[in-house]
């Protein structure tokens, strides 16, 4: 009896039975993300029939749009939560294949001038955080928490800090919490600012990118507003992700400097473990896009591929948004992060609008 | 106290990361899509 107790302590977790544990909730991800394609094609035709005006909604919002309501009226099951938890998988497999539609010197172009735009974000977000932070009195390494995900990239940068900076959890969720609130209001105000000043889609897909923490949330807004955005949005955000290593690299050696974090050991390693590797098959895939592995056909596929990833990562965006648990984290850390992201917004148009006239975009 | 410290000892990761996971995939249906057995993917 007790040695059988023994290895059910030690058994290890059967790979098959985690993949049928994730199966309900992609499935879930499949038919809320496939409903917001149904309901785009339909709503429209059966609005004109009845000659009824009525905005052309996308897919994304209407995907976006059921699962917040699920989510937030009769929540999701414990079944599926495993399975909607893989958004993040869906939205970094799409990234890669979306290297299919760029070809490497537009990536380079366009990267280019992202990273000065990211330098120049990255910088200013973590000093105008920090300084936030300090006015409210919040907690030091909250404060950190909270200026990486705004900076860098959201949840996974406040992850990757956490660990580096030894914050607390309780801090940690907070500033998830903040950044995922903003993310989400981010959806509906990006949109209807960029239609209000007209911005043009390269314009608002590189704010879109600049300007929204999270990744998923960022592809959203951007193809909220049209492809081309997206694509754009996609691109910008990336740049932003790949500089995640250096910023969480930063925090590390100045928390170790103060005593309160273990010192970095081997900096090639830490910035290895922490670069975000989808960045790179991005940057393969669309190598191998412009040295003609691809043929026309192909590229097409692998857009049409990516656009399906896409969906179940907008569909999980809706799904994982409870905006009642979010209220519950405490006023504090969203006053610090909603008062930080506007003024970033703010300050990343002026940025954006600023390289519109310089490169005339 | 040995057997505490084990069981305290940070549990170090093993495999791929959802990260590396996510890149195989898409390498994975790329080259599907490249040789041909997945000819047009509808949208």
């Amino acid at each position: 009896m007790a040695s059988s107790i023994a290895v059910a302590q030690v058994r290890p977790v059967n790979p098959a039975l985690q993949f049928l544990k994730i199966v309900p909730g992609v499935l879930l991800l499949a038919a809320v993300g496939y409903a917001g394609k149904l309901l785009e094609a339909n709503v429209g035709k059966y609005a004109k029939a009845h000659h009824w005006t009525f905005p052309n909604i996308e897919y994304v919002l209407w995907a976006i749009l059921l699962g917040l309501a699920i989510s937030n009226t009769v929540g999701v099951p414990e079944i599926f939560r495993a399975g909607v938890a893989t958004y993040e998988f869906w939205l970094k497999a799409g990234i890669v294949l979306l290297g299919a539609r760029f070809l490497l010197g537009d990536v380079l172009k366009l990267g280019g001038t992202s990273l000065a735009l990211v330098g120049i974000e990255i910088v200013g977000a973590i000093a105008f955080m920090t300084f936030l932070g300090r006015v409210f009195g919040l907690k030091p390494k909250l404060t950190s928490l909270l200026a990486v995900g705004s900076a860098v990239c959201g949840v996974s940068a406040i992850i990757a800090t956490q660990g580096a900076i030894e914050a607390d959890e309780e801090d940690s969720s907070f500033a998830i919490a903040a950044i995922l609130a903003l993310g989400a209001l981010s959806l509906f105000t990006f949109p209807l600012i960029g239609h209000a000043l007209h911005l043009n889609d390269h314009a608002y897909g590189v704010w879109s990118g600049l300007a929204v923490d999270n990744t998923a949330e960022a592809a959203a807004a951007g193809a909220l507003y049209s492809d081309a955005a997206g694509k754009l949005a996609v691109l910008t955000k990336t740049t932003r992700n790949a500089l995640i290593g250096f910023v969480v690299l930063a925090y590390a050696f100045y928390w170790a400097s103060r005593g309160q974090a273990q010192a970095v050991g081997n900096k090639a390693k830490f910035l290895w473990q922490k670069f975000p590797k989808f960045v790179l098959g991005f940057l393969i895939i669309s190598t191998l896009a412009t040295a003609a592995f691809f043929s026309k056909e192909q590229i097409g596929a692998l857009a049409n591929l990516s656009r399906w990833a896409f969906l179940l990562t907008f569909a999980g965006v809706g799904l994982r948004t409870n905006f009642k648990a979010l209220s519950k984290q405490g006023l504090k850390p969203f006053a610090v992060g909603a008062i930080g992201e506007v003024a970033i917004a703010g300050f990343t148009l002026g940025l954006v609008l600023a390289a519109q006239r310089i490169f005339g975009w | 106290m040995s057997e505490q410290r084990q069981a305290l000892a940070p549990v170090k990761q093993r495999g791929f990361s959802i990260d590396a996971w996510a890149v195989l995939l898409a390498f994975v249906l790329a080259a599907l899509v490249r040789a041909g057995v997945f000819k047009h993917i509808p949208w």
